[in-house]
């Protein structure tokens, strides 16, 4: 019975604690204000319309696909390094969230493309870099799920995130570095002053939709890694029944 | 079991990417059949309110990505612990069948 007596207090549903409760309230709060501000405050930009409002989804979902990917390979480098499966565990749930914001980013840019571009999709950089990061997300899942089993198979999906971590900042970067159709940067180090948004309303909705969205990313990361750490667990207990 | 099987019933991967191919799929058959994707971009600039569509489908579909995903998690959790209390019990019963040998 000693195998088994760790296990229940790490199920999450039987241990929830005050800090991912926590988040999950703050995230609703910062996310309802944000449809507020979004839908009654923010102003229609004159020459979009109301599909720029798509800018206040796609933004922070391109923000995070990024930081993401370097999540992963930051936690990947951990795990390589000192072999603790915590690190993995953490890598994994990033990456399970990762292809998630990665698709709704290229979703919401192909609906965002087509009345301001006329097309839903176009090869153009950041576009093609965007789908790169996309791949790189679901190769890292499928090597751990079709890949060798146990620490060989964390190995190799810890350099696919290494080398897919190269893709965030040229993503980010490619709307200088090439000709391309889609808008200047307006956040970041990196941020164009001349195409700064010129309206407060509209700098002011996005800043707090990016924070409404990123501690909407940080609660799910934190219940999908107290998952994660369960499974391992219960995968350790198997392998002791065995 | 196949490995397929396997990922389908064990994990999110082959999930999501279905699901997204999915929900790209019904969006393009959707805009086509409604004539959103008609909407060319010098209509838009003669009436701003034209695009809502779009914007409606973007909140969709990034809310229902999330629920779903909300879905999966807690329903994982469940099963997880399904299978703690499923081992627990196993593992009761062969320490009781030891002591008894004993």
């Amino acid at each position: 019975m000693t195998q088994l007596a760790a296990t229940p207090d790490s199920v999450p549903a039987s241990g929830r604690g005050f800090a991912r409760d926590g988040l999950l309230v703050a995230s609703a709060l910062l996310m309802a204000l944000t449809l507020y501000l979004v839908y009654f405050w923010a102003p229609t930009e004159q020459n979009l319309g109301v599909s720029q409002r798509i800018f206040y989804f796609h933004v922070p979902l391109g923000w995070i696909g990024m930081v993401s990917i370097i999540i992963v390979a930051i936690a990947s480098l951990m795990h390589l390094f000192t072999g603790r499966q915590r690190w993995d565990d953490l890598a994994y749930s990033t990456a399970e969230l990762g292809v998630i914001y990665a698709s709704l980013i290229l979703v919401t840019g192909a609906i965002w493309g087509k009345p301001v571009w006329g097309v839903w999709w176009t090869w153009d950089p950041k576009l093609t870099t965007t789908l790169v990061l996309w791949f790189i997300y679901v190769a890292y899942l499928m090597i751990r799920a079709y890949g060798p089993m146990g620490s060989q198979g964390r190995r190799f999906a810890s350099v696919i995130a290494l080398f897919g971590a190269i893709d965030a900042p040229i993503i980010y970067m490619a709307s200088i570095w090439w000709r391309t159709a889609h808008p200047a940067l307006n956040i970041g180090p990196a941020a164009d002053e001349a195409e700064s948004i010129g309206d407060s309303r509209i700098y002011i909705t996005l800043l707090v939709s990016v924070i409404a969205f990123t501690v909407m990313y940080v609660t799910l990361l934190a219940e999908r890694y107290a998952l994660r750490k369960s499974e391992s667990d219960l995968d350790e207990l198997h392998q002791r029944m065995a | 079991m196949t490995n397929f099987t396997r990922e389908w019933h064990s994990g999110p991967a082959l999930r999501l990417t279905l699901l997204g191919a999915l929900i790209s799929t019904v969006l393009v058959v959707w805009s086509t059949l409604s004539g959103v994707g008609a909407i060319s971009p010098a209509q838009q600039s003669s009436d701003p309110e034209a695009n809502l569509p779009f914007l409606f489908a973007v909140f969709i579909i990034t809310w229902a990505a999330f629920f779903v995903y909300v879905f999966y998690v807690s329903r994982r959790q469940r099963e997880m612990q399904r299978e703690i209390e499923a081992l627990k019990r196993a593992l009761e019963e062969r320490d009781r069948q030891a002591s008894e040998q004993d």
